[in-house]
Order: C-alpha cells, then structure tokens, then sequence
C-alpha cells in the first residue's frame, strides 16, 4: 500500500506492509508497524527484526542516500506532494539496518546545513520591518520540514543515535538552525538589534507586532534557554536598565512624588504585561527587578523627602491612594519599607511632642486628649488603607505615641479629666456601642502610659467627685471602665474603686433606715442625705476645720447616734469640703430662689440670717473654714456674674482682710433654682499638682521596697543589675523606677538590716531572714 | 589593746596590750611602733583596721552612723597618707552638701573600696549604673561638673 506523504500527517493509525526493494532479497518480510500521530515523538514502537539474511549491494548505499537527499531537497523546497513517506522511511531503515547509519546521518547534517545557508541568505537579503517576518516565516518552514525528516529518519533516530551517542534529529535540526542562521555573522546582531529597537518603540508608545515578537521569541527560546538568555534577554535587561535609569532621572526632575509614583507604576504594569505576551515568563522577575531598581530603589530617598509633596506631606493630607501606591512599590525593594516608617515615625514623634507641649493645648484637659485621640484615628486610617493593616507599622505607630504621651508628666492626670468628662455629660445620650467605643479608646491611651499610678490616683478623685454629686451620665458606663481597667491591671488596681461603688449603694440603704427609724424626728428641721464613705477606698482629704450652724449640728447629731447604734466601733468624722447644699432664700424685692451651694458656702450664707453685714474676717471666725477655701467659696458667691448672691465692698475681685460682704438684694436670675457651688474636677493648679506628684513619689517608696523584699525572699542572693531588673519588671506595670531610685530603697534597706551586702563581692545582696 | 570605749584605756588593758607587745620599757614600746604601723599597713589587715576605724567611733549604744564632721577627720587620720587626693576631694564635698548629714557603715566600706579601685582623678572606670552608693555617685557627679 503506498500512502501519499500529503496526507500522512493526518492519520491517527495505520498497518503497513513493508516490501522489499528490487535487488535485496526477494522474500517478502513483514513487519508490523503501529503508527500514531507521527508528530508525537514517544509512542509505542515495535518493530520486529528481519528473519533472513540480506546481502548487500555495494552501491546500494549510494542510491539510497540519493534518493532521501532527493527527498529531503523535496521537503525543504515545499514540494511534498510528489513523496512517499514509506519509501522514504524504508530507505532510511535499510540504511540504518545495513550498517550505513554513518552516512545517513552525515549526508543528513551536510544536506541540512546547506539548505539552512541558502535560507540565510534570503534572510539577510530582507529589508527592514520584514527581516523579522522572513526569519520568522523561514523558521516556520524549516519546523514543518524538520518535522517530516524527523519522522522518516524515525528509525535511525532510535536505534543509531541512542546507541552512538549522537544528537537526534530534531535537536540537531535546531542546532543547525541556531549555528547557520542566529548565530550567522549577518543576522546574529541584527536580530538582536532589531528586537530591542521592537520593544524600545513599543515603551515609546509604539503599536507593535506582538504576534511577530512572540513567534521569534518563542523560537530562541526553542533553541535553548542559553539561546534565549544569550542572545535576547541579557541584552534586553541592559538595555532595558539604560532606559530606565534615563526616564527615571528625567521624572523624578520634573515630576511631584505622586505623579511619579503613578508612572513608575504604570511602567512597572508594562513590563509585566510585555512578559506575559511575547517573552519567557522567567524574565518577568528579571525586568520587573530592573525597573524596581532604577525607578524606585535608586530614588526612594528623594521621592520621601521630596518637598510639598513627599511622605510627610502625602501622611499630613490623608492622600490615601498615593500612600498605598508608595507602599506597594517600596515593598518590592529592600529597605523600601523601612524607609517609610522611619520616616513616618519621626514624623509622629515630633508631631505628637509638638502636641502635648503646646502650652495652648495644655489648658483644656479634654481638648488636649481629644486631640490625641484623633492624631490616633488618622494614622490608624492610613495604616489600614494605604499599607495593607502592616503589623510593623502598627507597632511603629505605638511605639512612637508611647514615646510621646509619656513626654508630658501630665498625661495621666489630663486622661482621667476626659474620662470624667464623657461619664459627667460627654457620654449623654450616646448609644451603648458607642459608649463602649470610647471607652476602648481611652484604654488604648491608657495603656501608652508609664505612669498608670498617677493616673490611678486622679481617676479615683475624680470618681468620688462624680459618685458624691450624683452627676455620673451612666452607672454601667462607670462599672464597664472598672472592668476594662481590671482586665488590664488587676484586682488591685480597681479594688478601692469598686469600694466606692459599694459605699454609694450602702448610703442609700442607710438612709433608708434612717428615716424609717425613731432617729429622724419629722419636724421642720433640714432634711439630710448623708454618703457613709470607708476609709481608705477614698481619696484622703485633708479634714478641715468648719463651724456648722446649729440647725444642721443637730440633725447631724441624730444621724450619728442611729449610725454609731447600728455599728458600734466605728468613727464618723464629716467632711465638710464635700457635701453641698440647697437653701431657699428671699431677697429684697421677695424675689425667691433655691440655693445650691456648697457647705462651706451655706456656713458662710447662714451668718447673713443674723446680721446684714460681715467682713471677711468676722465670716473666717466664725466658720473656722480654711483662709483659701472660704476665699475662693466667697468669690464664687460675690464676683461671678448671674450667681452674685452677695454684695462686696470693694467691688474689686482679691478678698482683703476687712472686706465686707452684705446680701445683694438687688440679685436676680430667670431661673428659681440657682447652682453655685462647683464640685466638678478640674484641672489642677500648678502647687496642687505638685503636691499630687510628691504623694505618687511617697506611695512609690514603700512599693518599691516591698518589691526588692520580695525578690530578695525568694532569690536570697542575688547582684545589683539582676535587682534593679527584676524590680523594673514587676513594677512597670504601674510605674518605671529610675535605677537610682531602687538603689536608694537598697541603701535604705540595707541600713534597716532587711540586707546585707556580701564582705566579698560588694555587687551582691543578701536577703536577711 | 582591745580597749573597751574609745579614748578611755583602763590599767588592766594597758598592761594587757603592752605584755602582747613585749614592751616593758619605754624604748621598747618606741621600737615596737614602726613595727606596728608595717603591720596595720598590711593590706589584708588594713581593710580589718579600717572597718574598726569606724566601729571604734561610735560613742553610743545603738549608734549605726557617724556625723559628717567625725568622719572627715577620721578619713583623714585613716586614709590620709595612702589616698590622699582622694581623701581631701571627698571631704571637701562632704562638707559641701546638704543631703548627708551621717554617713553609714556601708557607705564607709564603699569609699574604701572606691579609693582602691577607682581610678583618680579621671575616674574613667567609674559606672553608676553599678552597685556604688549612693553617696558615691553624687561624689562623682559632683566631681565631673567640677571639671567641666
């Protein structure tokens, strides 16, 4: 059966009977071939040996060469038609079979590479844009008709080539290729030259041949990924690097940071989408590292810097987009993140300085917090939409506001104020999600702080302030701060403040028995309310001397005696300076008002029930009240617009000694019940903060101490820095000792005999029992 | 002598101390006083004698510390010929600040072993972050403000 090679290509499988050639032997031989697809190379082969002897014509190898050259001329020249395969392939395997395999294949390489010169020639001859397309159209052509050779030389290809070690035909059809054309003096370089000249036109905005570019491409690397790095890629890094370098250097002069951002960007895009058309996906890597070098590694410094548009500028306006694009491109190269948030934490550090030592800022407590806070908001904004929630950026974040907050010895005090100002009135109204909100806010604050005693103690006065006047926006806002503080601290840390609480229910409860019993006689005597406070849970006050009129006296007394009956071995002492009161009064013209004052005040205004005027002095003596406070009470009563209840002579607002002070009959006011007295915290004045801070100094010796102690007990010897060490740990959850503090408490210590310094190693301390 | 209170030597410690000495004339107590200053002024004994030096002063039954003029001269008596730089610069800061009005045992111990070990005047091996008192430290603050 004779099959046309024309439609060989096309079969899926055939039987074939193999004849004999005239002049061999004249037995017919059969040998079974099962051919798939002949394109495929590895498919099942059996080919059964000859069984009988063949004697040889010794021009036989000759004719036979001639007639595949003649075949393989055919093939190169297109002209298929006329050729059958089977002879053709029987031929080579006669040749192989009788020993000629040597001839066969060096006939091969030489009829080849001349055909391969010839097709040189007609590329070289090209002109311009079609050198390309004939290379690529030639290229094509010499696959096709390797192809066919591979398939007729089938056989020498598996059993002369394994076996003397010699390249098979398809690979040694691309050598050839690669050895007479691509490596050709004439075309080596202008290939290469004109495949850049392609993509340089393409980065200049060019519309190129794409499909072209990815054939030829695709064809060196077919030739060998050596082929494809030699002669293209290594070229086209270089040159791609030059371009770069150059139109980076141009950008970056004429450009602001966002603008060139934008375009390193787009370039960046480029270069992956060129990859991904027409070259080997491994140079994605390669060009993609050039372009990240020349266009952000080698300018990230100035690109951060640069003025009224950099990193700063981009952080201070929110400018979202450009800080993302910023970040995505740095983290492609080394140091490219680290650059940015050294750069930003700098900038939050002395932003945030700026911030707590504004003295401007420092006047309003709960302005100056808020502000924080938002400074907070801001930068957790960016970090999340423009730098991909970067946990190193977070950290960077709070470290740098723990650096900051701590820089104001005031923080801790000015914390509690905002907390006692959302709990008083910040927080009316507001959901309870949103309550939770705030509050999780102030923790975070609470947390940067390294002094949390201080805040400790003015967060207590400030709750007594608040549970005493009964003006606390939420009583489960209140106890939910409680809770988080203890999550964070401890027990001992909320311990007291939830005594207070505890207090404030009792009272109640008191009262209640109170007037249930004989104790409380009704007559028109004041009515009391009295808070029972435990000592000890409440911040101490000073007590202070203050003359209570006769009326409340007695009332007072009553209570005293039902409390004193209920629980015997207790002592009450009143503290004056805390309660407050509510007064009717009738003024010249019978105007009549309710009075909420102070009890110092009501002392102060109930001498006026008998006698019209009194100064300052005759009003000191006869309430006994503390020159300061009773100060500061009269003037809130005689110097404040709309609450001027009294009337002084000289009008001026300093209280002098013989000042004196009437009733101001003239008073009025649109409202019937008037609020005088203030208990409300407030910022501290500058003595009373130091006398705060020389407290939280005391509180710390003995903590101190009795940390050393316990270290000592347990390590029983043990050297200097390992203490100052330990200490600091167990300690810096509510403050950081300074080493030269811990060393004092040693020497003190060591002279109360609680240690000892070892006779020999001076370094180390004993603990005695 | 073992003598019982400082500035008393009663009859029975005298002859006690000197029949340790084999001194029974006056020229044999004076040859035997060089040999008793060689003696002191060996290093191993000397710390003992210093320590003493400090005991030895405190007149009162509980006393623990020493006023700061008692120790001036004391140190000078003491250290003076071995360290003195060293000896009339801590003396004179003493003298100057207001915080210390006595000083302690340990705090006596410690300028001894600050005069051995640290070097004077430069002071270059002096590290505060150590277990020096306290006293020690302002010393040598004071020292280095001086300076500049």
């Amino acid at each position: 059966m004779q099959r046309r090679l024309g439609r060989f290509w096309n079969m899926q499988s055939m039987r074939y009977t193999i004849i004999m050639p005239v002049g061999l032997v004249s037995k017919n031989c059969t040998g079974v071939l099962e051919l798939e697809k002949m394109s495929a190379p590895k498919r099942n082969f059996q080919i059964g040996p000859l069984k009988r002897q063949i004697v040889m014509d010794p021009n036989y190898a000759d004719k036979t060469w001639k007639i595949l050259e003649e075949g393989i001329h055919e093939i190169y020249n297109c002209n298929i038609s006329g050729l059958s395969f089977e002879e053709l392939y029987r031929n080579a395997y006669n040749m192989v079979l009788h020993k000629f395999g040597e001839k066969l294949y060096s006939g091969l390489v030489t009829t080849m590479t001349h055909h391969l010169e010839v097709i040189s020639k007609s590329i070289e001859a090209a002109q311009g844009g079609l050198f390309l397309e004939e290379l690529n159209r030639k290229w094509a052509d010499h696959n096709k008709a390797l192809q066919m050779i591979r398939d007729i030389l089938m056989y020498m290809d598996r059993t002369f080539i394994p076996s003397t070690h010699k390249t098979p035909v398809h690979e040694l059809g691309l050598n050839l290729w690669r050895d007479n054309i691509i490596h050709s003096a004439k075309i080596q370089t202008r290939l290469q030259d004109t495949l850049l000249d392609l993509v340089l036109r393409e980065r200049t905005g060019e519309v190129i041949n794409r499909g072209l570019m990815r054939n030829v491409i695709k064809m060196l690397m077919d030739l060998g990924s050596s082929v494809y790095q030699d002669d293209f890629e290594k070229h086209f890094l270089e040159v791609s690097a030059d371009f770069y370098r150059a139109e980076s250097q141009q950008f970056i002069e004429c450009c602001d940071c966002g603008e060139y951002l934008k375009k390193a960007e787009r370039r960046l895009n480029e270069e992956m989408e060129r990859v991904s058309h027409y070259l080997d996906a491994k140079s994605e890597a390669k060009i993609t590292s050039v372009v990240e070098k020349e266009m952000v590694e080698s300018h990230m410094q100035r690109l951060v810097h640069m003025e009224n548009s950099g990193l700063i500028n981009m952080l201070v306006d929110d400018k979202y987009e450009d800080l993302g694009r910023m970040y995505s491109l740095f983290r492609r190269v080394p140091n490219g993140l680290f650059i940015i948030r050294d750069v930003m934490t700098s900038h939050i550090r002395s932003t945030g300085k700026q911030l707590v030592t504004d003295p401007e800022r420092l006047k309003d407590p709960v302005d100056f917090v808020q502000r924080l806070l938002d400074e907070k908001d801001k930068n957790d904004k960016i970090i999340n939409l423009a730098f991909n929630n970067d946990k190193t950026f977070q950290n960077a974040l709070n470290s740098s506001f723990e650096y900051f907050i701590n820089l104001n010895s005031r923080s801790p005090e000015f914390i509690s104020l905002f907390v006692d100002d959302k709990l008083r009135k910040g927080l009316k109204g507001v959901s309870e999600e949103d309550v939770e909100i705030v509050l999780d806010k102030v923790m975070m604050l609470f947390r940067y702080l390294q002094e949390k005693d201080v805040f400790e103690k003015y967060y207590k006065q400030h709750l007594a302030k608040r549970l005493l006047s009964g003006k606390t926006v939420s009583d489960d806002a209140e106890r939910s701060l409680i809770v988080k503080l203890k999550t964070e601290c401890g027990y001992q840390f909320t311990s007291k403040l939830e005594g207070m609480f505890t207090d404030m229910k009792t009272s109640e409860d008191t009262m209640q028995g109170f007037y249930a019993s004989s104790f409380a006689e009704t007559g028109d005597g004041p009515t009391l309310a009295v808070q029972v406070l435990t000592t000890g849970s409440w911040p101490t006050q000073p007590s202070a001397t203050c003359n209570l009129p006769a009326e409340i006296l007695g009332v007072c007394e009553k209570f005293r005696g039902y409390y004193l009956g209920t629980h015997t071995g207790r002592r009450l002492s009143w503290q004056t300076n805390m309660g407050t009161a509510d007064l009717k009064a009738t003024f010249g013209r019978g105007q009549k008002h309710e009075l909420n004052v102070s009890t110092h005040q009501m002392c102060a205004l109930m001498l006026f029930n008998n006698a019209d005027r009194l100064s300052y002095k005759e009003i000191e003596q006869a309430t006994e009240i503390p020159a300061s406070d009773l100060k500061r009470c009269l003037q809130s009563m005689a110097c404040v617009k709309g609450k001027n209840i009294l009337r002084k002579e000289p009008m001026s607002k300093d209280i002098a000694e013989d000042d004196a002070f009437f009733v101001n009959d003239k008073f009025s006011s649109k409202f019937y019940k008037v609020k005088i007295g203030t208990v409300v915290a407030q910022r501290e004045s500058e003595p009373e903060n130091q006398e705060t801070r020389q407290r939280v100094e005391e509180d710390r010796k003995p903590q101190i101490e009795a940390a050393i102690v316990r270290i000592m007990k347990s390590r029983r010897v043990l050297d200097h820095n390992n203490i100052v060490a330990e200490v600091t740990k167990q300690l810096q959850s509510r403050f950081l000792p300074s080493p030269v503090l811990i060393k004092k408490r040693i020497e003190s210590l060591i002279e109360r005999e609680f240690l000892e310094r070892d006779k020999v190693d001076r370094k180390l301390y004993r603990y005695l029992a | 002598m073992k003598a019982k209170k400082q500035g008393f030597i009663t009859q029975d410690e005298w002859r006690r101390g000197l029949k340790a000495l084999e001194a029974n004339s006056l020229e044999k107590l004076q040859r035997a006083l060089p040999a008793l200053e060689r003696e002191v002024m060996r290093p191993s004994n000397f710390k003992d004698f210093y320590a003493f030096a400090f005991r030895y002063s405190l007149t009162e039954e509980r006393q623990k510390t020493l006023d700061i003029g008692s120790i001036c001269l004391l140190l000078k008596i003491v250290l003076g010929s071995q360290f003195r730089p060293q000896v009339d610069s801590f003396t004179q800061y003493l003298q100057m600040q207001k915080e210390y009005k006595v000083l302690t045992f340990d705090q006596w111990m410690g300028f001894y072993q600050f005069c051995n070990e640290i070097s004077f005047p430069d002071l270059n091996n002096y590290d505060d972050q150590l277990a020096w008192p306290l006293v020690l430290d302002s010393f040598v603050e004071w020292i280095r403000q001086k300076n500049n």
